[in-house]
């Protein structure tokens, strides 16, 4: 499963990221390390970038990239971020 | 603290972007800046100076970063900087309401083995979030000194400043024993890491004087995080060969026996190693709250309303803006005309009483009139940046500026666009990727910049009075429209690539200080400023010498029949009303005898087919140094004379008098003035930023698209009206 196939305020735990080097390592500078959890928080309008909440802070990303963050869902839905 | 060096420190304040580096270097600093550029960029580089205690600080901001891994331009120069500038010591701003990924930043200064100091900036409202941090605890457990702050408000300066000079002491004296700066100590990656980073560390530096220009710990990591700018800075050294192999050995082991990339293992260590030691000296009162930010951004970024709001906030804006400019702008006109009479009045008449006159004062005059439009659009725009809008902006149109080959990030310098080409074509740089960059350069010119708008006016009042407003909006709406078509052609043809990816902070709302917005119109507007001083002094005297030159002065017979003329069609004129006729009529024929007239005439051809006569050819030309020269241009060639309040109005009305003016040509001569390439200062900007060849292209697309959409425009009308009539 992905950051884009979890539904708008459920929780994930990050396994890992699998883009190309370079959004890889500063998805990973920006605190997408494995066992992080995070939530999404919402989403652009027709598709547009996911707004996603980790390490007490929000960040912004396409769905493309979103797609590129293998997660693991986590069941309480806004557990602590 | 020993008194024995007084040579000044020089402190660099860095830190992640919305760290609030701004308004620490403004409470730290004072007033005493300096603004400059960093070399070979055009990246602002602002110092400022502080004495504490009988030192001397030097602080020299730098650009945000994310990670010393750089991504944007921004961030290699600030890389850069502290590599080869190699500063005394840092200050990094953490915010600590977001202390992980901050401190993430802060572990690879602590590798540059540069001395460092925390501060731990925005305390205030941490602690109001419920995050309590021991600073003492943090700072020895990560062996880097620290100090809450309070930027906005002045808080925790002296205690950073304090900090500063024992640090500095002891570096300045390391051979007592217990002096050894904190700071020494790094991260610890873990035993596996360890083992892989040891040897290539020790190989580096076998090189002494190499090792003392870049530090052995932290090329080590570097290399092992595949970072293609350590590998650079490696060729200087005489093992590079061997050192470079040594880590791709490291990283291919470490890849295999953690099944993941080696950079991405540093990355996870370093977090891993942030979250111990943020374990056992930050603790939190309560969940971290997002609730004030979390009630507008529900309506600010809802997925219907964020684009509708986008669009309006630009709007509302453009009115404010122009509401409140309009007064500023009276005054410092009138100013320059009055500066212009006093001039006139003290220089003997002449050449040289024209050229300060009409030329300089005339020129940068016009341009400098609208400062006061640029400061308060500008102030307007660091307003929404400073409390957060800007990722908001960038939330809501990146959907659609991606479908044009456009990047979120795009959209700020094309806001900035809209006050002046010169700092928006600058802002580009936050853009990642180069295509990207060179994308949006491009279209900036189509955002129609404060100095086009008074030749749209002009226009627009003297051809379509009833809708006025609409059709300036129109011209505006177009421009916007050109430049996302255009993105979209580039994207699709020379600069075709893969979407690159948008990876993007949220910062919450934050309410803005004065002194920082005070700061971001300073640093735009100076740059505007800066190209009224130097390329449009220079190109006005250029333009007051092709309009001057030749001289003509009539004869009294010609004179005469002027004047006979104007009384046979004014049998009501009064003497000095045929005078006034027959100077303007002097200085028409003199212009269209100088050399602007004659290369006016001589480019009328290409302009006629466009339904403009060389008058609007000439306009054109001065155009270049300015947009809004083109107006005070027609004023001269239409005999309304110079300066006075009542230009407006008049030039108004002897464009519509002139037969060869009708609406249609004044929507092609608006279309031709959006799309024409910008002004010196804009291509200059160009140049410097992606080179002459792209300078090159997009001075020739603009202009064949400007001839192009104006002929059609003006072909299409007639076409129309001819068959409507």
């Amino acid at each position: 499963m992905f950051v884009s196939d979890v539904p708008v305020g459920a929780s994930f735990k990050v396994l890992r990221v699998v883009l190309d080097k370079e959004v890889g390592k500063r998805l990973a500078d920006m605190g997408f390390t494995e066992g992080t959890e995070g939530a999404v928080v919402r989403g652009g309008f027709f598709r547009g970038p996911l707004q996603i909440r980790l390490r007490g802070y929000d960040i912004l990303i396409r769905r493309c990239e979103a797609a590129g963050i293998e997660i693991q869902p986590v069941d309480t839905v806004g557990a602590s971020v | 603290m020993s008194a024995d060096y007084t040579r000044p420190l020089r402190i660099v304040l860095a830190g992640n972007p919305n760290s609030g580096k701004t308004t620490l270097f403004n409470a730290l600093t004072g007033a005493h800046h300096k603004v400059g550029n960093y070399p070979g960029v055009t990246v602002e580089k602002r110092e400022g100076t502080r004495v504490h205690n009988g030192q001397e600080y030097r602080f020299i901001d730098v650009p945000g970063i994310y990670s010393l891994t750089a991504y944007s331009i921004d961030e290699m120069v600030t890389r850069d900087f502290l590599l080869d500038e190699k500063p005394d010591l840092i200050v990094d701003v953490i915010d600590s309401g977001n202390l992980e990924r901050h401190l993430y930043l802060c572990l690879q200064f602590q590798e540059l083995g540069i001395p460092l100091i925390g501060a731990l900036n925005m305390s205030d409202e941490a602690e109001s979030k419920g995050i309590l941090i021991d600073e003492k605890k943090l700072s020895t457990m990560l062996g880097i000194p620290m100090a809450k702050t309070v930027g906005s408000k002045g808080g925790g300066v002296e205690e950073v400043l304090d900090l500063i000079a024992r640090t500095a002491a002891m570096v300045e004296s390391p051979s007592s024993a217990h002096n050894v700066p904190d700071s020494a100590r790094y991260v610890r990656y873990g035993a596996e890491v360890e083992d892989r980073l040891r040897p290539i560390e020790a190989a580096i530096a076998e090189d002494g004087a190499f090792a003392s220009r870049f530090p052995a710990r932290w090329l080590a990591v570097k290399l092992v995080e595949k970072d293609s700018n350590a590998l650079a800075r490696l060729e200087a050294h005489p093992a590079a060969a061997r050192i470079a192999a040594m880590a791709s050995d490291s990283v291919a082991w470490l890849e295999k026996h953690y099944g993941k990339d080696a950079e991405i293992i540093i990355s996870e260590q370093r977090y891993g190693y942030i979250r111990g030691a943020a374990k056992e000296s930050v603790s939190i009162a309560k969940r971290p709250d997002f609730s004030v930010t979390e009630t507008i951004d529900r309506v600010i970024m809802n997925r219907f309303l964020a684009l509708p709001i986008f669009v309006a906030v630009l709007w509302g804006l453009f009115q404010l803006t122009f509401t409140l400019g309009e007064y500023p702008m009276a005054w410092l006109e009138s100013l320059f005309g009055w500066l212009g009479g006093l001039v006139e009045g003290l220089t003997p008449p002449g050449p040289v009483s024209s050229l300060l006159v009409d030329g300089i004062i005339g020129g940068v005059g016009g341009v400098f009139s609208f400062v006061p439009l640029i400061v308060i659009l500008f102030f307007f725009l660091s307003v929404l940046e400073d409390i957060g809008y800007l990722s908001r902006a960038a939330f809501a149109t990146d959907k659609l500026l991606h479908s044009f080959g456009l990047h979120g990030q795009s959209v700020f310098p094309m806001m900035l666009g809209f006050g002046c080409s010169v700092p928006a074509i600058m802002a580009a740089r936050t853009l990642k990727s180069p295509r990207d960059r060179i994308v949006t350069i491009l279209i900036i010119p189509f955002m129609s910049c404060g100095a086009k708008l008074p030749v749209y006016v002009l226009l627009a009042a003297a051809f379509f009075p009833h809708k006025a407003a609409l059709m300036v909006t129109l011209v505006y709406a177009i421009g916007v429209a050109l430049s996302l078509v255009s993105a979209w052609v580039l994207k699709k043809t020379t600069l075709k690539g893969d979407a690159t990816p948008f990876v993007m902070e949220l910062p919450p709302y934050r309410a803005p200080t004065l002194s920082g917005l005070l700061w971001h119109v300073r640093e735009k507007t100076w740059m505007y400023v800066k190209k009224s001083g130097t390329v449009i002094l220079g190109a006005s005297v250029l333009i007051w010498a092709i309009t001057s030159f030749p001289a003509y002065e009539p004869d009294s017979e010609r004179r005469a029949t002027w004047a006979v003329s104007f009384a046979e069609a004014n049998p009501n004129a009064i003497d000095s009303d045929i005078e006034a006729f027959v100077d303007a009529a002097a200085a028409e024929a003199a212009l269209e005898r100088s050399f602007a007239g004659r290369i006016g005439k001589l480019v009328e051809p290409a302009f006629r087919p466009l339904g403009f006569d060389w008058k609007i050819g000439v306009a054109t030309l001065t155009g270049f140094a300015a947009k809004e020269v083109v107006v005070s241009t027609l004023g001269v060639l239409y005999r309304v004379g110079e300066g006075e309040s009542e230009e407006g109005k008049s030039l108004r009305e002897a464009l519509r008098e002139d037969p060869s003016f009708n609406p249609l040509v004044a929507f092609a001569l608006m279309i031709f003035t959006l799309v024409i390439p910008p002004c010196f200062a804009a291509l200059a900007t160009i140049k410097a930023e992606i080179g002459w060849k792209w300078l090159g292209f997009a001075f020739a697309c603009l202009l064949a698209m400007g001839w192009g959409l104006s002929f059609a425009v003006y072909q299409m009308g007639s076409l129309f009206a001819a068959t409507a009539a």
